[in-house]
């Protein structure tokens, strides 16, 4: 892969809906026929999956980043899951006391396992 | 396939349908008969779970299309009857949404925590950022203790990398 397929890559998985064919060579500064192999490389190795669709009567594709399975353990800080799942409360996230110590939680983790990492670096 | 109880064997798993449903909701997973579709009334009966808890679990659940059902009626008595099963095959897609939402709230937080300089009350745990604990001269309006400056970094620092990993984790890179 080169550094413009990474680009085309990135662009496409930055949206949930991701792009259209017909912006995207746009939004790279690349001519299209250039842009149609980047996504032909994109599709090959299967990162990519294209719809197909008409924009104004025109046929062009919708390029979609594929997804692997969502990872359970991002919502977790040590044993500790997010306070957001389930919260029925009002949400003010940047004064949230339980995402504060949820966060706490996190920094923790995250400097244990940064310690036991470089314990096992030193063995 | 996973079974559901090897899916509950997953300590991050049963974190996120613990918290949408309970130990009695957890419960009638493990109860839950796979021969064929159940009403809530004869689950509750061979659960020997609660109804109502039967009902609230099946309801959350069908709304992150982790159950699904079908709906008869009966000719005769207009009666509708509702008919459960589990679909925890999708639990991967209903983690995936929360997560697009957890990502946006993070984001947001760490934009916070990353533009404000914060300030701590020693004595009852309240934290100010800047231009509040300005507007009270440092002192705590609470007890009058003397505010003492906060070092969040390692707070957002910790924010910043979680936020990555969601990232990575749902392709957007």
């Amino acid at each position: 892969m080169t550094g413009t397929d990474e680009d085309a890559f990135r662009i496409i998985a930055s949206s949930p809906d991701g792009v259209l064919q017909s912006e995207l060579w746009k939004i790279l500064g690349v001519d299209s026929r250039k842009c149609s192999r980047i996504v032909k490389k994109l599709l090959d190795s299967n990162r990519v999956e294209r719809i197909e669709y008409r924009q104004e009567g025109i046929k062009t594709f919708r390029l979609i980043a594929r997804k692997g399975p969502a990872d359970p353990y991002c919502l977790l800080a040590g044993d500790e899951l997010i306070p957001c799942i389930a919260c029925e409360e009002d949400c003010v996230v940047e004064e949230c006391n339980a995402l504060l110590d949820w966060m706490y939680q996190l920094a923790i983790s995250d400097a244990e396992e940064s310690t036991s990492e470089s314990g096992k670096t030193d063995e | 396939m996973v079974s559901y109880e090897e899916m509950l064997a997953d300590k991050a798993i049963f974190a996120y349908l613990h918290r949408m449903i309970g130990d009695e909701g957890i419960e009638l997973i493990r109860r839950f008969p796979t021969d064929k579709e159940y009403s809530d009334e004869e689950l509750a009966e061979v659960t020997e779970i609660n109804l109502n808890s039967v009902r609230n679990t099946l309801y959350t659940l069908y709304e992150h299309r982790l159950a699904r059902y079908r709906r008869i009626k009966n000719n005769e008595t207009g009666w509708l009857t509702y008919l459960w099963q589990l679909e925890l095959e999708n639990m991967y897609d209903s983690v995936s949404k929360d997560l697009e939402i957890i990502l946006e709230k993070l984001r947001r937080r760490c934009k916070y925590e990353s533009e404000n300089a914060f300030y701590n009350c020693t004595n009852c745990g309240l934290t100010f950022t800047f231009s509040d604990a300005m507007d009270s001269q440092f002192v705590c309006p609470h007890c009058n203790n003397q505010l003492i400056h906060f070092d969040n970094e390692p707070l957002a620092f910790a924010l910043q990398r979680r936020i990555a990993r969601i990232e990575e984790n749902l392709g957007h890179v």
